[in-house]
């Protein structure tokens, strides 16, 4: 991959990774607090959580054990406060008799309280024991482990993240970065201060994590987006295919649509995970900048990236869309206004060649053809934002939150293929070549 | 895709409670018990080093039983003193089953026995308690996913070529503990139907996801499921769906058949121990054979390591006709 700096900076070679493969297994507090940390810390990482055990886990001493052995990871995190030291001790216990033969032997990841640290340390014996004082402290050693000790790898994650912050500095807002590969699914939030909120889920994406998006999403929820019928055992074979297909662009229309709809879910669950996990989920959907990388960037179609976006994220303000492939520039492709209300809303759109007015009714979706620095602004919602449309323009999306697909094929595809078509996602006929 | 015949080694994952296993450098066959143990309850823990008055590394030495072993209730299990002893028993018959770095002593009842078995002919490489692992010379062929259970059995073709699909009338009582070859697909009526007439694993080019859904639950992926647990064993060998075999992955299964055979479904390998040259030997056209004498007919003639048994009374059926279970058929009744 090839980094610019700048326009006027030399060009830079990096060697970009999605980097090894990291099994971890969360140790926690009895606290929410606690497993929100452990889970934020897993999400930030890029690891692949394998096993989660509370300290008042219900799970017999023995049960605990085999989970942890049958887990078989690499690095072990507990975290908990002063008043879960017993239960945790006795969680390193399990996992002594558990994990005390596997080789290489995990390694304890521990953020918890310095007058706790001493007596886990003891507990853990004979695993390797790091204590951390701060959670980017062990996202930065998980993340060391991922790239096997060599450190001129850049990870994926880490380049997801820069791209965030580099939008958000550039706009001087909020901005988010979408990323959906073969294998992972990352949504990076950058604040306008520097800080960042990251989810990096793995396996969950488009090649080698298709089928866990099945697993997770159920096999209707992805078939639900494709605008034509489809058996589910025939759409069920193509996504158990797909780890072993070639890799790269998808070659024809169906294949395109299959991949949409994966990427779709695969953003949704990767949203879910982080409200699991306590992050933002509201200041990523109302993010006003927003930049889509990886499989989903890569789509033949502007319009299909960016209603991948918009049905896997939900977007709940104004926000200008970018979209990056993994071999080209970054180019914005559109302006998301999105519209919840009941009854008729009136919209107005203002540019310096003069103000427009449209009448935006509940469950309308498509494009205003609009390339320029545009105000918007919406009576009833109250939605206002400033932004630079792109190529498609501005997309109305009074679809409603949270969208709700009819359940009967016979309403649900002329819908979905009707919003293939407003973003010219498909031919015009709603069908597929 | 191909076979090749080679030094290969497995791994065999042991659950908790481990009470016997193969040493290294110990000769097994596929099949044979290489570790035994009991499934262990809810764990109780009594105070061990603290209510002897010791230090938790000095409660080593005083312990009268070996952690691993089977105690009955009121065994003692540490002691210390003569005129003033302080002892520490067993509360509830079971497994003294690990000591805790406080010096506690964990007892877990035990409510069942497992054994694992072997799935390579060949020498113990590692052992310890949570894994024996084997090095051994065996054909193999690897697989795209596994699920289930470890299986071994004589492989045995129950398909009339690479293109053909396993039907459900093929498979009987008469095919227990055979590992069976079931050409482009085997659908989910065929791995129940198999697996409740006792055939050890089915290998096909290709399993359909829904049927692998219906048999091992939604929660399947194209990974593979390896487990312990007694359910089919299902190697899939190309793809998902169904999936047409090359011929050069099909005509060595026809030179092989008869021979022992292992699915190891950690790796997705299947393992066939015979010294046969699949590579250089002509193999008879499937098709012909099949028409002739049926599946055991693909062994070549005069292969000295088809070890398969031939006093076994539940030899299967050497022509297709017997292969194929009639509603008359009594056998089909054992079912």
């Amino acid at each position: 991959m090839t980094v610019s700096t700048g326009t006027e900076a030399p060009v830079e070679e990096t060697r970009v990774a999605l980097g090894r493969s990291l099994r971890v297994a969360l140790l926690h507090g009895r606290e929410e607090a606690s497993r929100r940390v452990v889970a934020q810390l897993a999400l930030a990482s890029g690891a692949e959580i394998v096993a989660r055990v509370r300290a008042t886990d219900r799970r017999s001493f023995v049960e605990a054990a085999q989970a942890l052995r049958d887990a078989r990871p690499d690095v072990v995190v507990i975290q908990g406060g002063a008043k879960d030291e017993a239960a945790l001790a006795e969680l390193l216990e399990a996992l002594r008799l558990g994990c005390g033969t596997q080789r290489p032997m995990p390694r304890v990841f521990a953020l918890v309280d310095t007058s706790v640290a001493p007596a886990l340390q003891v507990r853990a014996d004979p695993f390797e024991f790091e204590h951390f004082a701060t959670a980017p402290e062990i996202v930065e050693a998980l993340r060391g482990l991922r790239r096997g000790g060599n450190e001129d790898v850049v990870l994926r994650d880490a380049l997801i993240e820069d791209a965030a912050r580099a939008l958000a500095t550039t706009n001087g807002t909020a901005a988010l970065a979408v990323d959906v590969t073969e294998r992972s699914t990352s949504l990076v939030l950058a604040r306008r201060d520097g800080r960042v909120e990251a989810a990096h889920l793995v396996p969950l994406g488009l090649g080698m994590g298709a089928d866990h998006v099945v697993v997770r999403a159920s096999l209707d929820h992805v078939r639900r987006w494709l605008p034509w019928p489809i058996d589910s055992t025939a759409l069920l074979e193509r996504v158990f295919n797909r780890p072993r297909g070639a890799e790269g662009l998808p070659a024809d229309e169906p294949a395109v649509l299959l991949e949409m709809a994966l990427a779709r879910e695969a953003i949704a669950h990767a949203l879910r995970d982080v409200a699991d996990a306590g992050l933002d989920v509201a200041a990523m959907r109302s993010a006003p900048a927003i930049l889509i990388t990886g499989r989903v960037a890569s789509l033949p179609k502007s319009g299909q990236s960016l209603l991948v976006l918009v049905d896997g994220l939900e977007p709940s303000a104004v926000s200008t869309v970018f979209r990056e492939p993994d071999e080209g520039r970054a180019e914005r492709i559109g302006m998301v206004v999105s519209v919840v209300t009941r009854r008729s809303a009136k919209i107005r759109i203002t540019r310096a060649s003069g103000r427009s007015m449209a009448q935006v009714t509940p469950g309308s979706f498509g494009l205003v053809a609009i390339g320029a620095d545009v105000d918007i602004a919406i009576n009833g919602p109250g939605v206002r934002g400033h932004g630079r449309s792109g190529e498609l323009g501005v997309l109305i999306d009074a679809r409603g939150r949270p969208l709700s697909l009819p359940e009967r094929d016979g309403e649900r595809i002329p819908a979905v293929a009707r919003w293939h078509t407003a973003l010219h996602a498909i031919a015009a006929d709603g069908s597929s070549t | 895709m191909t076979w090749r015949r080679e030094r290969w080694s497995a791994d065999h994952s042991l659950p908790i409670g481990v009470t016997q296993r193969a040493q290294v450098g110990e000769l097994v066959r596929a099949g044979d018990i290489i570790a035994a143990g009991a499934t262990l309850a809810g764990a109780m823990r009594v105070s061990g080093a603290r209510r002897l008055g010791l230090s938790p590394s000095d409660l080593d030495r005083e312990l009268r039983v070996r952690v691993g072993s089977d105690v009955a209730a009121g065994t003692v299990l540490a002691r210390v003193g003569r005129r003033f002893a302080r002892s520490v028993t067993a509360p509830i018959a079971g497994r003294l089953l690990h000591v805790t770095v406080d010096g506690d002593l964990y007892i877990a009842p035990i409510v069942d026995r497992w054994t694992v078995r072997a799935t390579l002919d060949g020498v113990v490489s590692r052992s310890d308690d949570a894994m024996v692992e084997i090095e051994g010379e065996a054909w193999c062929l690897q697989g795209a996913a596994a699920y289930g259970p470890n299986a071994f059995g004589e492989l045995t073709l129950g398909v009339d070529g690479p293109t053909a699909d396993l039907a459900p009338t093929r498979i009987d009582v008469r095919l227990r503990g055979r590992i069976i070859v079931g050409g482009a697909r085997v659908s989910a009526e065929v791995i129940t139907r198999a697996h409740a007439c006792g055939v050890a694993g089915l290998v096909a080019g290709g399993v359909p996801p829904a049927g692998l859904r219906v048999v091992y639950g939604d929660a399947v992926t194209a990974s593979g499921s390896p487990s312990r647990d007694d359910r089919p064993t299902v190697l899939c060998l190309m793809g998902f769906g169904s999936a047409a075999l090359p011929p050069a992955v099909y005509e060595p299964f026809a030179a092989l058949a008869g021979a022992r055979a292992a699915i190891h479904t950690a790796s997705a390998r299947l393992f066939v121990f015979s010294t046969a040259d699949v590579g250089r030997h002509p193999t008879p056209s499937p098709d012909v054979a099949v028409r002739g004498e049926g599946p055991a007919a693909y062994a070549p003639a005069g292969r000295a390591d088809t070890e398969t048994d031939e006093s076994d009374s539940d030899e299967p059926a050497q022509t297709e006709e017997e292969l194929t279970p009639s509603a008359s058929d009594p056998s089909s009744t054992e079912r």
